[in-house]
């Protein structure tokens, strides 16, 4: 199997300019033109090990990352995003690019992948079954599933949870993990090893930086999962580990505002919804220390077993 | 002096729905909305699509006395909530 590795820098460039990158992410396949240098440089730090598809193969999204034309280039250059030949976005800062990549690769699936139950929320599996955690921004949601996939669980995906309509079990889409603020620090004390993008101060969402998904989530990308528990974390500072179960009824309505489609699906969004929480068990989750959250974790892990 | 209003399921109601101690989700085939119900509203839609009724008889299907003004000030309250969701309707004479 070809990986953004294995096509080496060069050839990467090459495609990056030219016919475009195939680049397979979970189900997906995304055509990627960009001739920007540290474009393509962050995507050979971050990709790595992703599959490369043939030239003319077929792929579910286009999308074109470009630089600036005239004066632009030399004053404030900036990074414009095309989706099929059109501009959804405004363009953002030039040393944006991978930051403004990642958003626009989460926004083809969360726009685009009807054929799942596309939900705002990291998910993470350990022993076969997985945790989906869901939760708006600022809630801890990302730090915490960076944290559990740097002591042996499994990333299926830090910001969406794609559930099949058909059978209910989750389809990984293991991509680079967005920190923001104080959590890139953190993250870089707690997983040394771990590997980062440079962070990039100013964006929308403040400073972000991404770190790599793991060799073994991306080589396991097929594997889907069966959910097992909805936990809807929060970071509170100071706050003791703790689980509080939510009535069931009320975890629908809860993961009904985090899906991004469940509105266009309809009857079929209802249902996908009630039989995952049928599935699992639902809680809410506070924590302030990443040890103590990753001990409850596997003590869920326990008492299923 | 007026006749009581004959409540019925708007049309095109399928009431699908999953209980969960005491509380429901419930699918809304107009709208495409999902509301969440208790367990006592979910059993009012209920009877109102075994038969259209009017508050006094569902009063009195729930075992509460017909003619309690509290009771049927209450239920009157819920209906009209329902009716604004497009759940139920006034029956047509």
């Amino acid at each position: 199997m070809l990986t953004v590795a294995g096509l080496g820098r060069r050839e990467l460039a090459a495609r990056l300019r030219g016919p475009g990158l195939r680049l397979q992410t979970g189900p997906f396949v995304t055509c990627v033109q960009s001739p920007l240098a540290p474009l393509a440089e962050s995507l050979a730090a971050m990709y790595a090990d992703y599959p490369v598809l043939e030239e003319g193969s077929l792929a579910d999204f286009h999308v074109r990352l470009s630089g600036s034309n005239g004066l632009r280039r030399l004053l404030r250059p900036q990074v414009h995003f095309h989706y099929d030949g059109m501009a959804p976005f405004q363009p953002l800062p030039l040393n944006q690019a991978f930051p403004m990549f990642e958003w626009a690769m989460n926004w083809c699936v969360s726009s685009q992948a009807n054929s799942w139950l596309v939900i705002h929320a990291a998910v993470i599996e350990k022993g076969g079954v997985a945790a989906i955690l869901p939760a708006p921004p600022g809630s801890g949601k990302s730090t915490l599933c960076a944290a559990l996939v740097n002591r042996g669980w499994r990333l299926l995906s830090d910001e969406l949870t794609l559930v099949r309509l058909d059978d209910g079990r989750v389809d990984p889409l293991p991509r680079p993990v967005s920190l923001k603020n104080a959590s890139i620090g953190i993250m870089r004390g707690y997983a040394p090893d771990a590997a980062f993008t440079r962070p990039v101060a100013d964006t929308v969402k403040g400073t972000v930086a991404h770190m790599r998904a793991s060799s073994e989530s991306v080589a396991r990308a097929w594997q889907a999962a069966a959910p097992a528990w909805i936990v809807f974390p929060k970071w509170e500072a100071g706050a003791p580990a703790e689980l509080t179960s939510v009535p069931q009824a009320r975890a629908h309505m809860r993961l009904a505002e985090n899906a991004f489609n469940y509105s266009l699906l309809g009857k079929a969004g209802f249902h996908a919804v009630a039989r995952l929480v049928d599935a699992v068990d639902t809680f809410d989750f506070r924590y302030s220390v990443l040890d103590e959250a990753i001990a409850v974790f596997e003590q869920l892990l326990l008492e299923r077993a | 002096m007026s006749r009581s209003p004959i409540w019925r399921l708007v049309p095109g109601q399928r009431l699908d729905h999953r209980c969960h101690d005491g509380e429901c989700v419930l699918f809304n085939d107009l709208t495409g909305d999902t509301h969440l119900l208790e367990q006592a509203v979910l059993d009012l839609l209920d009877a109102l699509r075994t038969a259209p009724r009017a508050a006094a008889e569902l009063a009195g299907d729930d075992g509460a006395p017909e003619s309690d003004p509290d009771v049927l000030g209450e239920l009157d309250e819920v209906l009209a909530d329902l009716a604004a969701l497009s759940l139920v309707e006034v029956a047509p004479c």
